[in-house]
């Protein structure tokens, strides 16, 4: 079932204040087992709460296997070198990606705090990945309201933009994308598989990225969300591979 | 025999959510299952609500696949009564209640005595159990606590964030189980049966929005012993139908 290549979106590396860790080998360990050929990385937060250091680390960690591994840069928006770490992370690091996580790092989604970050991604065309579905802080639509800001930028909401075991979530974040065409989901602990086929329905599969959020979430069971879902071919090889190789600019 | 001990028949127009049983039964067939106890999406307000009436239909059209719960709005007048009646005359096994839904308080007297009630009955409660308020494992513990005769379960095993606190809850009251359905960690699975032992894990899959055969695969990645395994799937459920009465 499903083409061969599977890239997934997000995955964690590193050593995290909370105690969580992920290392390299085990992440390609369970890569290799499940048949997924590349992932985007991004540094856990460690106990320093440094992510100057985070970001390097993670280069450093995956620098051998370039093949597999691609790498997100981190910032902080309140620190007052949150450009710099940035600029930093995408011209000299080789970083792919802008990862914000306004639970850990504690802001809002849709504060302005986040435009200068918003204005280097879109000039360095790269995609920005945000932790979304906590409460206050980035519900599908205060991420919206951001994404709206910055219509080039391709802003991907994790988790499906939600984190409501009741299903009653789901209706902002479709609001969202329908109104939001920057607007793209990933599918980490998306429970119903009912809300990632009607939003591919709906926007089309190139809204929809497989995307583990491991160590979090077992990859062993998230790839089963995409690989069982009920869509054709096309559309899951989109939410596989294909979305994340454009968002990422990646060419053969 | 493999029991789903969550699933969902109804039709809610406001909500765009339409599953009869004929949307379920083909995933309960695809993932082998051999029975579903099943729920409305609304909360029934008195003895001759429709939502009851449309459980009790699917059931009788699908008696050997369908077993039924009432899901009641614990704070409407005639909830008592719409309780006894499903209990007894209908034959029902057990109560589904989503504080979050009614807004009600998991520990106030109306959910209270609806769960003193079904005990009567030796039927269980089902709570949605989730991140959030009102469905809180930490605040349905103190509804499971104030009524320890009553065979409390907790839906979705809290969520997301939650999974620990619903698992220190069963720890802590013997009265309190688990059902796997929805919530995404198989690891949390495995971490209830090694703490509160496999007696007490109920495998749900909160179908037909939650496909059931992914759902069963998250039971299967929990790497439990197949003893432990059939409990899950399918023994314990059983054993807690088995005790329901339907006379008072």
């Amino acid at each position: 079932m499903g083409c061969a290549m599977i890239f997934d979106f997000r995955v964690f590396l590193g050593r995290s204040f909370d105690g969580i860790q992920h290392s390299v080998t085990d992440l390609l360990k369970t890569m290799d087992a499940l048949n997924v050929n590349m992932a985007l990385a991004c540094p856990l937060k460690p106990l320093s709460y440094n992510l100057e250091s985070a970001n390097a680390d993670l280069v450093a960690s995956i620098k051998h296997h370039s093949d597999r591994l691609l790498g997100a840069a981190r910032v902080d928006p309140w620190q007052p070198n949150a450009a710099d770490t940035l600029r930093r992370g995408l011209e000299m690091r080789g970083l792919r990606a802008l990862y914000l996580n306004p639970w850990e790092e504690s802001f809002r989604a849709d504060m302005p705090l986040l435009d200068p970050l918003l204005e280097i991604a879109e000039s360095q065309n790269v995609p920005v990945l945000i932790a979304s579905g906590y409460p206050w802080l980035s519900e599908a639509l205060q991420v919206r309201d951001l994404a709206q800001r910055w219509p080039q930028v391709p802003v991907v909401m994790t988790n499906g933009g939600q984190f409501n075991i009741s299903g009653l979530g789901q209706a902002d974040a479709t609001l969202a994308l329908g109104q939001t065409a920057n607007l793209y989901i990933d599918t980490a602990g998306v429970y119903r598989q009912d809300f990632i086929e009607e939003t591919v329905e709906a926007f089309g599969a190139e809204r929809v990225l497989f995307g583990s959020g491991s160590p979090y979430f077992d990859q062993r069971y998230e790839i089963k969300r995409i690989l069982q879902a009920n869509v054709n071919e096309a559309a899951r090889e989109a939410m596989q591979l294909g979305n994340a190789r454009s968002l990422l600019g990646l060419t053969d | 025999m493999i029991i789903d001990s969550h699933t969902h028949v109804d039709e809610v127009e406001a909500w765009g959510w339409f599953d009869p049983p004929e949307v379920l039964l083909p995933l309960l067939d695809e993932a082998g299952i051999d029975q579903a106890i099943i729920m409305t999406y609304r909360d029934a307000t008195g003895p001759d609500d429709p939502a009851t009436a449309y459980i009790l239909d699917a059931i009788a059209r699908y008696p050997d696949r369908l077993i039924g719960y009432v899901r009641l709005n614990a704070e409407a007048p005639n909830a008592l009564d719409a309780l006894d009646r499903a209990l007894g005359q209908d034959g029902l096994k057990g109560l589904k209640l989503h504080t979050v839904s009614y807004v009600g308080f998991p520990y106030g007297e109306s959910t209270l005595r609806l769960m003193r009630r079904s005990a009567k009955y030796n039927a269980p409660v089902l709570f949605h159990s989730g991140d959030e308020p009102l469905a809180l494992p930490q605040e349905l513990a103190e509804a499971a606590c104030l009524c320890p005769e009553t065979t409390v379960i907790f839906g979705h095993m809290g969520g997301f964030y939650h999974c620990e606190a619903a698992i220190q809850a069963a720890q802590d009251l013997p009265n309190i189980l688990l059902d796997t359905s929805a919530m995404p960690y198989p690891e949390m699975i495995r971490r209830a049966v090694e703490t509160i032992g496999a007696e007490r894990v109920l495998f749900g899959s909160d179908g037909p929005g939650c496909v059931p055969a992914l759902e069963i695969q998250k039971v299967h990645l929990a790497g439990l012993s197949p003893e432990d395994e059939a409990l899950v799937l399918g023994g314990n459920i059983k054993r807690i139908l088995d005790g329901v009465r339907h006379d008072i």
